[in-house]
């Protein structure tokens, strides 16, 4: 087992300047790109912190059993580190362009009824529902909205409290706490998550059809009226050695004027030699605060694959963890964030290279078309002592489409072993003009071949969606976007 | 070895707004004089329709002693299509003149060639014509069918009948070239009050050009111009000009970088557009291209003016003598 620590050569680009080097064109949008690193954070009780644990607390049934379950387990520990974190503020490096006062300003008030098991209004079209899909309504499962017909045996997709397999219990409990680089929201998901979902693919076991994770927040405010009640579904995939399954998480708004703060947690663990492929598409309402964490175990030479399109909310923030549990893994993660209302997309990234042979390619994308509109990436790539031979690419490009539509990319890359192949970029432009120019040269009007080049853009990764289906209504989703009815 | 990582490609944003495209004010009108007055090129050029040489059109002769001063849009029944006088234009950016006075006219139906050494302003002429923002122009004129093209956005001049195919067209990732050809179709059945094409009816009528150019199918899903050869995007170009159709058709060095039996293909597809009313007006570093397809004219192009216009005999000293010899003569 490689040691995890902390690293003493650290290399990182130097802070450059504001680029200006193209003098004619006046830098009315603001970026900056810098790296620096996370200082520790102290721990001291926030009053507000604590307030919003008892409320969380007070909002759930209290344990029934006396044996400790998963997800008690989870919120015992999530307590207590709840309780020793403090809510953050700009002056927290993590946090230092995402603000996230909107939430703290706002009456959090947790979801505490269950959602009915009969949900009167359409979740999704009609050849929708034939997919294998589990329906999380304000962190709970809902059964009788969820289709989870024709699993392989030994497949498990479901609460975990509806387990009847003691060893899947057991087997998820062994995972449950290990993962420790968790934040605030971290924390807050573990003491209001109300439910557990699990999807469990047992050694060997390729399951055919992409599962479907859809997440509803049903209970919601009117825009305006300050409250904010927030919901903490919580997801753990366990895939044993060899076994192979697609998830697909879509998180959908519904009407844009509803009001809501989800934080949700999403667990994968994949054996050796395992495959996982993440699609992962965020629609929320433009009122709605958003906060995900994705953490991923990979075991020897498992592949991780992640597409991520996010498009809702006025705050979203994608938090992702991969770490490395053996040699040979093959990890690519490919995201697109798009701000084309008064809103932050932020990806903070960190992929944690500890074993030989690892290969992992990041791309993310972003698009900003409002000048109130902001983009932050955060991508942390750690290539430890024992990471030799690692071959680790990260890239990242901008596109900012208003004057004053703001990025701020922190693409870093630190290497401690010395036998790696590592590369990265970041670039942040305009659409180009020679392009554009060769639309109107065939008879393409402006805004016709601004619309074509900004979603060729963003193709890159929605092409990479494994989900035809899945990319359709993503590109109609964008397609929305560029052309507003 | 552990590669430092450096921010190096970063690239200087560019906001959009801030762009002033193709906003060119127009031209003060006493800049537009009769031909006659200012280059030796444009009071030859009646001459020289007098005494045709390569007669494509046998209509030549008749119309060629029309006085064209007097009669400036019509001549018999021969239109004129472009018509540049005294034109000068700058590189936008840093106002370096790179056309120094260029005259031309060109009337339906005729071939015209431009030669001339490298950077003698030819490509530049060329993307003047079609309004590309990296240039301005600072002075003369040019009328495209009575019509002046300082007033048209690019795509009005595609939408107009102009077409010119680029010597090195950019690549744009993301966008298949069906995708892009069936938009650049849309929008002139668009302007023809004609109903748009869907992909599928697109792909009917984009099928059997292909063929012409000796395109395989799968030439349409590739993304336009990416990972392209050179002479895969000259082919592409003319595919675009096939598929869109022109009246007057300007060739960028579409000889450069094709073998001879590319050269075959592409030259076969410009001549099948020729008709009585097309023009072409084509620019080219070589001769051979003229093997292909026959100008009417030729000029020389130096230093950002036209410095000689004639027949085929001038490719012939050309040949002999390179482009040295031309200006002296
Ligand atoms: N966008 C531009 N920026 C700077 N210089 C240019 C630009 N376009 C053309 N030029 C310059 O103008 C001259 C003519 O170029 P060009 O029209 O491409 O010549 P040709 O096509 O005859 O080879 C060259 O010196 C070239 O460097
Ligand atoms: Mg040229």
């Amino acid at each position: 087992m490689a040691a995890l620590a902390f690293p003493r050569h650290i290399h990182t680009a130097p802070k450059p300047s504001f680029f200006n080097n193209k003098p004619k064109t006046k830098l009315r949008t603001r970026i900056s790109v810098q790296s620096s690193l996370t200082p520790p954070q102290l721990g001291f009780s926030d009053p507000f912190v604590l307030e919003l644990a008892e409320a969380l607390e007070d909002s759930l049934p209290s344990p029934s059993s006396s044996k400790l379950s998963p997800l008690e387990k989870i919120r015992d520990v999530s307590s207590e580190t709840l309780l020793s974190t403090p809510w953050p503020s700009r002056k927290d490096e993590p946090f230092r362009f995402t603000d996230t006062s909107f939430i703290k300003n706002s009456k959090i008030c947790p979801v505490s009824r269950p959602p009915p098991q009969s949900l009167e209004a359409p979740l999704a079209s009609p050849e929708d529902t034939q997919l294998l899909h589990l329906a999380i309504v304000d962190g709970h499962i809902v059964d009788s909205s969820s289709n989870m017909s024709g699993l392989p045996d030994g497949v498990y997709v479901g609460s975990l409290s509806n387990a009847t397999s003691e060893s899947l219990v057991k087997r998820v409990g062994e995972f449950v706490c290990g993962f420790d680089w968790g934040d605030l929201f971290w924390s807050i998901n573990g003491v209001g998550a109300p439910d557990l979902a699990v999807v469990y693919v047992p050694a060997g076991c390729r399951v055919e059809n992409a599962v479907h994770l859809r997440y509803y927040s049903v209970e919601a405010s009117d825009v305006g009226s300050n409250k904010l009640p927030v919901s903490n579904p919580r997801v753990f995939v366990v895939v044993e050695k060899g076994g192979e399954v697609d998830i697909v998480e879509e998180f959908m708004g519904g009407d844009p004027n509803r009001c809501y703060w989800a934080n949700p947690v999403l667990e994968v663990v994949v054996g050796e030699g395992g495959k996982v492929r993440h699609s992962y598409v965020q629609n929320q309402s433009p009122c709605a605060a958003h906060i995900k964490w994705t953490s991923v175990r990979q075991d020897a030479e498992s592949s991780y694959q992640l597409v991520e399109v996010s498009s809702g909310g006025k705050l979203s923030r994608h938090n992702l963890h991969v770490q490395q549990l053996g040699p040979d893994t093959v990890t690519e993660l490919s995201t697109l964030h798009l701000a084309f209302n008064e809103q932050t997309q932020d990806l903070h990234s960190r992929l944690v290279l500890d074993y030989p042979r690892g290969s992992s390619r990041q791309l993310h994308k972003c698009i900003v078309a409002n000048s109130q509109g902001q983009a932050v990436f955060d991508g942390n790539v750690k290539v430890n002592r024992y990471a030799q031979q690692t071959d680790a690419g990260q890239l990242t490009r901008s596109l900012l489409l208003e004057p004053r539509a703001t990025v701020n990319v922190k693409p870093n890359l630190q290497i401690i072993a010395d036998d790696v192949k590592c590369s990265h970029g970041a670039a942040i432009s305009d659409l180009e003009e020679s392009q554009l120019f060769y639309f109107q040269a065939r008879g393409i009007d402006l805004k016709t071949a601004r619309k074509a080049l900004v979603f060729s853009f963003g193709a890159e990764v929605v092409s990479q969606l494994p989900d035809a289906s899945v990319q359709k209504k993503v590109e109609n989703q964008i397609r929305e976007l560029l052309d507003p009815q | 070895m552990a590669s430092a990582p450096s921010l190096s490609t970063a690239q200087p944003p560019t906001a959009v707004s801030l762009r002033n495209r193709c906003t060119l004010p127009p031209l003060p009108s006493h800049r537009i004089r009769p031909s006659s007055s200012s280059s030796s090129l444009s009071s030859r050029l009646p001459t020289l329709r007098s005494v045709p040489i390569v007669s494509r059109c046998a209509v030549r002769a008749a119309l060629s002693t029309v006085d064209r001063s007097a009669t400036p849009v019509e001549s018999g029944d021969k239109k004129l299509l472009l018509e540049v006088k005294d034109l000068t234009a700058v590189v936008a950016e840093t106002g370096q003149e790179i056309l120094k006075s260029v005259n031309l006219a060109i009337y339906e139906g005729e071939v015209h060639a431009v030669m001339g050494k490298n950077g003698s302003g030819k490509s530049t002429f060329a993307k003047v014509l079609v309004g590309h923002p990296d240039y301005e122009v600072t002075g003369g004129s040019m009328m495209y069918r009575g019509e002046n093209l300082l007033d048209m956005e690019p795509e009005e001049r595609s939408l107009a009948g102009l077409f010119m195919s680029f010597q090195s067209p950019v690549e744009i990732p993301g966008v298949s070239n069906a995708d892009f050809l069936n938009m650049a179709y849309n929008a002139r059945r668009r302007k023809l009050n004609q109903p748009e094409l869907s992909p599928i009816e697109f792909w009917a009528y984009v099928y059997p050009k292909l063929d012409l150019l000796n395109m395989k199918a799968d030439f349409l899903n590739r993304n336009v111009n990416e990972g392209f050869s050179g002479g895969e995007r000259k082919r592409n170009e003319i595919l675009q000009l096939a598929v869109l159709g022109a009246e007057l058709s300007i060739l960028d060095e579409i000889d450069s970088g094709l073998d001879v039996d590319a050269l075959r293909d592409v030259a076969k597809a410009v001549n099948g557009f020729l008709t009585p009313k097309n023009s072409v007006l084509m620019i080219t570093h070589y001769l051979r291209l003229l093997e292909f397809i026959e100008p009417s004219y030729i000029h020389v192009m130096e230093n950002g003016k036209i410095v000689k216009t004639g027949d085929i005999s001038i490719a012939k000293t050309l040949e002999k003598e390179g482009f040295k010899a031309i200006s002296e003569m």
